[in-house]
């Protein structure tokens, strides 16, 4: 792994440490979470059909990931 | 608890678990799991306009839930390939003739078209497995492997994850890490890169089978802002070495006047391309930078789902991507999802319509399209509603338009008025069923 690429990745956890210290004044107690528990308020609604749109946009696209990991995985035209 | 909520909680943490292209994030809702199975089952018709691509696709989820929120998932899909795929050559009007890539046989395009190369067809087998579990209070671990096989390409990967909660489980540290090997070994072996496309029954341009390494970083911070509102954020790193070519792909050798094919002849007694081709040549080093951004927002039942990512490459490529869904119930069963999403993206700096007979030999050059500069656009809806049992039922449909852009400083003499970008109109239909 390239030089740079080790010194954005240490910048990226400090901000995401940073960030984390800042998300302190959010959220809810703990009895607060029943809209949050709903299943359509999950970041992941349908993990098979996020599957599927991963799938078709790598296959189309020059981009992949985000979400999750870009990966591999097929040889699609 | 009810089997609704326990289905809620197997499936965020199956994302995490589960899929090699799922996220490595854990939903930062926390509660006790119900022992049992929970299957999330989708049929997938993706249809391309013009004889392009096709796909049948079955997809198959299942989560196992233990005691202590202990989650095993298990995936499974099916896909059945056929249609016709653009090669990257140009279109001209006179008829083309390519040799296949087996090299046992020509195929022939007509005047004016853009070449399509239709030996496509394939089955596509992948299964998953993975497995999530939280330890000292705070912490939840997850890892998975993947496989798939299809006829010349196979794939095996495997992805671990870690992830913390703070602040009384509002906010939530993430990290993953992927590892993906693929082999790639077409019939009549890969190309040469930039070697030409020869007559039939002469591999001499072949090499053996290839090989790529992908390895996946992603960061994560989730964060629950209030009751109604909450986000994610990664930053992703994907390094990818080896093969990066696409075999089937080529590009026009062109005059540099005319800017139509330069003609080939076969050997005598042989068939053989009609035209010079040259097979594509990608660097074998990709870096891949992303930051992704979801936010989900609860308005009296109504859902709205935002997401954005930048990812930008050492190939110059930058794209651009957002995202939206609103969920709209109407009744206790039954819902209405929208679904909104834009893409853009520019060229690879080795994106070339053609390769220009005379001139100074490039190492790097391809005229795939999807590494070319376009837009894309994808509008849909989505129907869900609940069955008597409490199983949930829903259908999609879903338009997918690509707008693609050649670069006008490599247009040259009669390629101008030509149609030189393959756009594309696909459908996509899906019938889920979760139980």
């Amino acid at each position: 792994m390239c030089r740079s690429v080790t010194v954005g990745l240490s910048a990226v956890i400090l901000c995401l440490t940073a960030a984390a210290s800042g998300c302190t004044s959010m959220g809810v107690e703990p009895w607060e979470r029943d809209v949050l528990a709903k299943e359509e308020m999950q970041l992941t609604t349908d993990p098979v059909e996020a599957g599927i749109d991963d799938h078709i946009y790598f296959s189309k696209e020059a981009s992949s990931g985000g979400r999750g990991f870009g990966g591999g995985g097929c040889g699609c035209n | 608890m009810s089997k609704q909520n326990s289905r809620s909680i197997a499936a965020s943490l199956a994302t995490a678990a589960c899929s090699l292209l799922g996220t490595s994030t854990v939903s930062p809702v926390q509660a006790q799991e119900e022992p049992g199975w929970d299957f999330n089952t989708a049929l997938l018709y993706y249809g391309e306009s013009d004889g392009r691509v096709q796909d049948f696709s079955l997809n198959v989820l299942a989560n196992r839930a233990f005691v202590d929120d202990r989650i095993l998932s298990l995936g499974l899909t099916v896909d059945s390939l056929t249609g016709a795929t653009p090669s990257g050559a140009l279109p001209f009007d006179g008829p083309q003739t390519f040799t296949r890539p087996s090299g046992k046989a020509v195929y022939t395009t007509s005047a004016n078209e853009i070449p399509l190369d239709d030996s496509f067809l394939d089955t596509r087998v992948a299964l998953t497995a993975g497995w999530a579990q939280p330890f000292a209070r705070l912490y939840t671990f997850n890892a998975g492997v993947s496989a798939s096989k299809e006829y010349d390409y196979v794939h095996i990967g495997g992805n671990a994850g870690l992830s913390r909660d703070f602040n009384k489980r509002n906010t939530t540290l993430s990290l993953g890490l992927a590892y993906a090997q693929d082999s790639l070994n077409p019939e009549g072996g890969t190309p040469v890169p930039l070697s030409p496309m020869l007559d039939v029954g002469d591999l001499s341009n072949r090499i053996g089978d290839q090989d790529k390494d992908v390895v996946d970083v992603v960061l994560g911070l989730t964060q629950v802002v209030n009751r109604n509102l909450l986000f994610q954020f990664n930053y992703s790193l994907s390094q990818s070495s080896g093969y990066l070519n696409d075999p089937f792909k080529f590009l026009s050798l062109v005059d540099p006047v005319s800017g139509d094919p330069v003609g080939h002849t076969p050997a005598p007694g042989v068939s053989g391309p009609s035209h010079e081709y040259r097979f594509e040549s990608r660097p074998d080093e990709r870096t891949k930078h992303s930051v992704y951004g979801q936010a989900k927002y609860y308005m009296s039942g109504k859902v709205l789902d935002l997401s954005y990512r930048y990812m930008t490459d050492d190939w110059e490529i930058d794209s651009h991507t957002l995202d939206a869904r609103y969920r709209w119930p109407f009744g206790d069963k039954r819902y209405l999802e929208p679904h909104v999403r834009w893409y853009t993206q520019t060229a690879a700096d080795f994106y070339r319509i053609s390769l220009v007979d005379g001139a100074a030999p490039l190492e790097f050059a391809s005229a795939d399209y999807r590494l070319g500069e376009f837009d894309a656009i994808t509008v849909g809806m989505k129907y869900g509603w609940k069955t008597r049992s409490d199983n949930e039922m829903s259908v999609r449909l879903e338009y997918y338009m690509q707008d693609g852009t050649a670069p006008s400083d490599q247009i040259i003499g009669n390629q101008a008025g030509r149609e030189l970008y393959p756009d594309l109109d696909a459908i996509i239909a899906q019938f889920s069923y979760r139980f």
